[in-house]
């Protein structure tokens, strides 16, 4: 027990004395969370429309503003008759294809959509024919295009409606209500995720290069000559680590209440226990790394493969994890950011008890312990 | 022939004077050592001869070429070995030397002549596929002096070159800038081994950035002209120096291993019997007590309390 | 010049003296790709849905199974009162309750309109949108059906505006084939910027850097002879992430390839010099990569448009992002597999990526001198 703390204690100094690092661990997370949580938004607003008006009636014109009128378009070109299809991929043709055209529009991006009213459709609303209008949508950004494609939908609905005689009322129809975030705010999906993201990937990068740095300078050796054993030395030094972290963290989860409004509906305890074992989970996967290799170049890159990329895509921050193939959903048991979020959100934003999300509690437990007894396995087995 | 002529030379880092207008010359083919302790400033000098280090102010001349104005030039003509005598470990012998070979610009042809002479030299044939990581710190040191020379410098800066390594390592390295010094080459070595200083042709002794003292092991000894050094062997050699110091003949004292040097005031080198007769009063059986002649350990002693 | 080949040549050797760094540069990139692969999706697929059903009629019953049989849904459990689905929706163990009103089945029967209650966690607002709407198209889909079966000629409304939907450049909405591009820029700035930061600072701190500096070796050469490796390790890894997204994934490749190595070489310049750069400002490995990861990496990977588009961020931080060079690659490489436009289109992100990296890397090599002081 005294031998751990020695550990700890020294750990502690080496990191209090490059106050680069320290400074950067305590207060970029903060400010990230800031600049992220104020940059980053699924909203979609001022969608750059583009409008190909071959009618000229009354009721197009109409059409136009109700899109307009939305909040949700900006019209930004009218575009010329005459452009090449997309079918017509040619150089020349491209070339020939002025700026103004629907394929030139979309080729830069200028537009995220195109609406084209047919001719005719003034007289055909008048005389209660059906017809048509085109939506072309800017498909690179699926995420976007679907919602814009729901925005254009509604509205074209919406439009059509005001000429058709009274529709009968449907059999079925559906109230929607949003529990926990009833505005669909999407900094409160935000925040937490970014504040999962942000404290794996401080811890994980702390202690990835902690032990491989000892190792490649040598200093490592009289650790081993010590009567101590790889156990106390792996839990030693993850004690500064998760200090630094949890002060870093909290620092994020007061920025986020203060700044963003981020509510507090659940118990503070469970928070803390939560991000806790969240936590001594990322250090202890940082460690285990750092008891593998060899390099500090290879800790580093192994740390990037298992946290960078894995949390934000894999945590159930951005992508919803149920819709995910069946082996994936299985390695995401792996990724502790997912657990955390659960709990994360159930206490911040739906003030949920510990019978909601005690199995995700356990599964860090599990996910800490494992990591961190695999650690002190693989460190006892160098130096025996 | 001055191979090296240093003027002023001064260096600051911030608020701190690192080295303060050293002015000293080496000769061609001479070994010329640079003695100081830790953190006297043996190391910037260096890095400033070698084109390392920007001087704040001063001169200096290497091989012809002005330091300051083209320190490009000087590294064609010098070769240096730095305290951790950087080697790629991942790489084994014959790899290192073909790497440094290439960088200076050996063809091929002279290229395998210099490897011979280096392995050679370092007595590594044998070893040439061992990875630098692997090798004992002698051959290491060796190895690394090698690959310093492969281009066959006229002027070769030695930072340091025998830390952590054994005594057999260090005469047998010595042996080998005596070679080098007797081909003609010009060797500037930095050290705070005295027994190694001993070795030198001549010597600077370096306290505080400041030149402190400069010749030939002899003539730096001239400082105790007129000083006698006694050695006294005692059962309590701590007690015998406190005696001692308090004795208004007596400079200052200090302990050699387990005897203790005393330095006379001028003129009292008749003093012996006289101060052995009060130590023996006092109760300090004394079992020896002759006058040395001064070792480069007492003048260095001197010459450090001189300067502070 | 020759001097730059021994260089490359000690570097290559040293790397392959780790090869575990060069499998992890290399397989890192692959598997990622797999993950993300198959991670990336805009489908809501399998819902998690609680249905309290205070009904428990058949007509209730018919309801539930065909939110069942939807591949949008999967029934997380059933429950009688709309009292219980707390724990559920709580916990996480469903997004959405259905609730079924007591009398639903006798109400329809008569054919009175109803409306149904369903709650949608709004903690996930990206999805509760879409997934709301699936509910809603569900449930008139199966109104509309239950008409149909009562009135076969009814159902048709005269007039109206048909809105008639053409999606470009994607039209699977695939969501893959707008991040694999993506991560093949993310990859290359993660693998090569710490590669060559850490490095050059590794020689920094084994005193070997100091060695080379006594060397004739030109401050060019140095830079050069140290960088190009890592570009080539960059390089290998645009082939290997080219062929898993466009054969495996079956991303669209409508662009020219050559013009796509040409501006990853491009890019690569930016990112290389980064990590020079980093390295004349760091003394220790672990400072280098905190360094690299939080003041660059960290930013770059979220406000490049990598998966939030910059259109919607505000407009300071939509200036702030055209100094990140990742944003016009992102362009690049997305214009290049999706729409297959070529320099004519890409002129402007072209320039700008090469402006960019030619001032990264003279800043880099302005810092790193061979004499300090």
């Amino acid at each position: 027990m005294r031998k751990m703390l020695a550990v700890a204690r020294k750990e502690f100094r080496q990191i209090a004395r490059d106050t680069r690092t320290l400074m950067i661990l305590l207060f970029v997370p903060a400010f990230f969370l800031l600049l992220f949580g104020y940059a980053l938004s699924f909203d979609i607003r001022n969608v750059h429309l583009a409008v190909e008006d071959r009618d000229h009636s009354a009721e197009s014109r109409s059409l136009v503003s109700a899109f307009v009128n939305s909040g949700y378009f900006d019209l930004v070109a009218t575009v010329d008759a005459g452009g090449a299809a997309p079918g017509q991929r040619t150089l020349i043709s491209r070339l020939r294809a002025g700026a103004q055209t629907a394929v030139g529009l979309m080729d830069r991006n200028d537009v995220r959509a195109i609406l084209v009213i047919p001719p005719g459709l003034g007289r055909a609303v008048q005389t209660s024919r059906p017809t048509s209008v085109q939506v072309l949508l800017n498909g690179d950004n699926a995420n976007t295009a679907t919602t814009v494609m729901g925005y254009a939908l509604t509205i074209i609905r919406s439009e059509s409606a005001r000429y058709q005689p009274a529709a009968a009322v449907p059999l079925l129809s559906v109230e929607p209500r949003v529990w926990y975030n009833p505005e669909l705010r999407s900094t409160l999906f935000l925040v937490p995720g970014l504040i999962a993201y942000i404290a794996m990937i401080t811890a994980v990068i702390s202690t990835a290069l902690s032990v491989v740095r000892e190792k490649e300078r040598g200093t490592i050796e009289q650790v081993r000559m010590a009567p101590l054993n790889a156990g106390s030395f792996i839990v030693g030094k993850t004690i500064p680590y998760f200090l630094v972290s949890l002060a870093s963290a909290l620092v994020i989860i007061a920025a986020a209440m203060t700044l963003f409004g981020m509510p507090m509906r659940g118990s503070w305890a469970l928070l803390l226990v939560a991000l806790s074992l969240f936590l001594v989970g990322a250090l202890g996967l940082g460690l285990l790394i750092s008891s593998v290799a060899d390099t500090q170049q290879v800790a580093f890159q192994a740390a990037m493969l298992a946290s960078f990329l894995p949390t934000l895509m894999l945590s159930g921050f951005i992508f919803p994890i149920s819709s995910m193939p069946r082996f994936l959903q299985i390695v995401t048991y792996a990724v502790p950011a997912r657990y955390f979020l659960i709990a994360l959100r159930g206490v911040v934003l739906k003030g949920s008890g510990i019978e909601a999300f005690g199995s995700e509690l356990v599964a860090l437990a599990v996910f800490a312990a494992a990591v961190l007894a695999l650690a002190s396995a693989r460190l006892r087995r160098q130096w025996a | 022939m001055n191979s090296i002529t240093v003027t002023d030379l001064t260096k600051r880092f911030g608020d701190f004077l690192a080295v303060d207008a050293l002015t000293f010359s080496v000769r061609e083919g001479e070994i010329f050592g640079f003695l100081g302790s830790n953190g006297a400033g043996k190391s910037t000098t260096i890095r400033m001869l070698c084109g390392l280090l920007k001087p704040t102010s001063g001169s200096a001349t290497v091989g012809g070429i002005d330091v300051g104005r083209d320190p490009e030039g000087v590294k064609r003509r010098i070769g240096y070995m730095s305290q951790r005598f950087s080697l790629y470990e991942g790489l084994t012998v014959n790899q290192n030397i073909t790497f440094f070979g290439g960088l200076y610009g050996l063809d091929r042809a002279r290229l395998d002549a210099r490897r011979h002479f280096v392995l050679e030299m370092a007595g590594l044939h044998g070893r040439e596929k061992m990875l630098a990581a692997d090798l004992a710190g002698g051959w290491r040191q060796r190895l690394a002096l090698g690959c310093a020379i492969l281009h066959e410098p006229s002027i070769v800066f030695l930072d340091e070159p025998t830390g952590g390594v054994d005594p057999l390592s260090r005469r047998e390295f010595w042996r080998l800038i005596d070679e080098l010094s007797a081909s003609g080459t010009t060797v500037l070595v930095t050290t705070h081994y005295l027994d190694e200083a001993e070795h030198c042709h001549r010597l600077a002794i370096i306290h505080a950035g400041q030149l402190a003292a400069l010749g030939t092991t002899d003539e730096l000894k001239q400082v105790f002209a007129g000083r006698a050094i006694i050695e006294v062997q005692a059962a309590n050699p701590v007690e015998a120096m406190r005696l001692l110091d308090g004795m208004p003949e007596v400079e200052k004292t200090s302990i050699f291993g387990i005897a203790v040097h005393a330095v006379l005031k001028a003129h009292q080198a008749d003093a012996t019997p006289t101060l052995k007769g009060r130590l023996e009063a006092a109760g300090v059986s004394v079992t020896g007590m002759a006058p040395v002649r001064p070792s480069l350990e007492d003048v260095f002693l001197d010459v450090v309390e001189q300067a502070g | 010049m020759r001097r730059v080949g021994f260089l490359i040549w000690k570097e290559l050797l040293e790397l392959k003296g780790d090869p575990r760094l060069f499998g992890i540069v290399v397989l890192a990139p692959i598997i990622q790709l797999f993950m993300l692969g198959y991670a990336a999706t805009t489908d809501i697929r399998d819902v998690p849905i609680v249905v309290a059903d205070a009904d428990r009629s058949a007509a209730s019953r018919e309801l539930v199974a065909r939110f069942a049989a939807s591949s949008n849904f999967t029934i997380a459990g059933v429950v009688t009162s709309s009292d219980e689905i707390d724990p559920y929706l709580g916990g996480g163990r469903a997004w959405m309750a259905l609730t079924i009103p007591a009398g639903y089945g006798e109400t329809l029967g008569r054919g009175e309109p109803q409306t149904l209650q369903v709650v949608a966690d709004g903690s996930d607002a990206n999805s509760t949108n879409v997934a709301l709407g699936y509910a809603t198209s569900l449930i008139a889909g199966y109104a509309q059906d239950l008409v149909a079966q009562r009135s076969p000629q009814g159902a048709a409304l005269p007039g109206g505006i048909e809105p008639r939907v053409r999606i470009w450049f994607n039209p699977r909405l695939e969501s893959r084939d707008f991040m694999l591009p993506g991560v093949l820029a993310l990859l290359l700035l993660v693998i090569t910027t710490n590669l060559s930061s850490m490095g050059i600072v590794r020689e920094k701190e084994r005193g070997t850097l100091e060695q080379l500096n006594v060397t004739p070796l030109g401050r060019w050469e140095l830079v050069v002879g140290k960088l190009l490796p890592y570009a080539l390790i960059g390089m290998i890894d645009v082939c290997l992430v080219v062929a898993v997204a466009v054969f495996w994934f079956d991303v669209p490749m409508r662009g020219s390839v050559a013009l796509l190595f040409a501006l990853c070489a491009v890019y690569l310049m930016s990112t290389l010099g980064l990590g020079l750069f980093v390295s004349t400002i760091s003394s220790t490995q672990q400072q280098a990569m905190m360094t690299t990861t939080f003041f660059f990496l960290t930013p770059m990977i979220y406000l490049s448009g990598f998966i939030f588009p910059i259109e919607n961020m505000p407009a300071v931080i939509q200036w702030f992002t055209y100094l990140i060079p990742l944003r016009y690659f992102l362009v690049i490489l997305r214009s290049i597999f999706l729409k297959g436009v070529g320099l004519e289109v890409l002129w402007p992100q072209a320039l700008a990526l090469t402006a960019w990296g030619l001032a990264v890397l003279t800043l880099a090599i302005a810092r790193s001198r061979k004499r300090s002081g």
